[in-house]
């Protein structure tokens, strides 16, 4: 009788002295299983709809993708004379809607080339309009 | 002995004891600053992109909204799960853009393997046009030669 009223008076604390040791242990997994990706891109803005349509324009500067090969307003251009053609635009000084290059590809395109010709347009400040191909 | 130097033996057997019992708050709170900094990745592992390079590539400073993925087989991916076709994209991308207030809330990340042709990625770059979101397109650093 006497033993089990002296099991009743015991405390019952819960261990708290190795807590900052498994938060630590814890940062230690986050720190090594997490793998920090920046990824790399390319950011442009594509207008679409209406808008994309009242860009477009006879004035407007195109570049077209046809044949494997690079067309700047009808003329064939290497990646390096694209760059130079929409440099000479000058179009971060121009007003936003100003700013429209049109992209046409032709069917067939792989995106390498598509990729490389809209990092040169965005990368001169242009606004990418997509153009749907002639049926 | 003199007095003062009997006081000055006494200083010196002091132990500074470190104060340790916040030590776990803090730990607990790098952990609960890690978790909220993260942003856990939404790409399935097993999705394979051979992506393009160019020399106009940059670090992207906005995090992606949503992310979009064609692989090699031209299956499309959104978010990590395979869907149908380019009108999904759309719709999942207007979802997510209409109950954003900011720009930085705008950006889709898209990978695509650089083999596909426009037949694929031109519907799934309009829908992600049309769904209103700046797009973000993947590729890698191309080294520009001398």
């Amino acid at each position: 009788m006497k033993r089990h009223r002296d099991k009743k008076k015991r405390a019952g604390g819960i261990p708290t002295d190795s807590f900052s040791d498994i938060a630590f242990l814890l940062i230690i997994y986050f720190l090594v299983a997490t793998t920090l990706v920046r990824v790399q891109a390319i950011t442009t803005e594509m207008p679409s709809g209406d808008k994309a349509a009242q860009a477009q324009s006879e004035k407007t500067p195109i570049v077209n993708l046809r044949g494997g090969q690079m067309f700047f307003n009808d003329a064939p251009v290497t990646i390096e004379g694209l760059e130079e053609g929409l440099a000479a635009l000058d179009l971060p000084a121009r007003a936003p809607d100003k700013r429209v290059v049109m992209l046409e590809s032709a069917a067939g395109t792989p995106y390498t080339m598509y990729f490389e010709a809209l990092a040169a347009i965005s990368g001169n400040g242009g606004v990418v309009a997509m153009v749907e191909p002639e049926k | 002995m003199p007095r003062n130097a009997k006081l000055a033996r006494r200083k010196k057997r002091r132990t500074v004891p470190v104060p340790t019992a916040s030590m776990g708050d803090i730990a607990f709170l790098l952990i609960i600053f890690f978790l909220v900094c993260s942003e856990v990745t939404q790409d399935a592992a097993d999705i394979q992109v051979t992506l393009p390079s160019s020399a106009r590539v940059e670090k992207a400073k906005a995090g992606a909204v949503a992310r979009v993925a064609i692989d090699k087989d031209g299956q499309i991916f959104f978010n990590g799960s395979l869907v149908d076709s380019a009108k999904d994209v759309e719709l999942g991308i207007h979802a997510l853009v209409s109950t954003t207030v900011s720009e930085d809330q705008r950006h889709v990340q898209f990978r695509c393997d650089e083999a596909i042709t426009n037949e694929t990625f031109e519907p799934v770059l309009k829908a992600i046009a049309e769904g209103g979101a700046i797009l973000d397109a993947v590729g890698t650093k191309k080294e520009s030669t001398p």
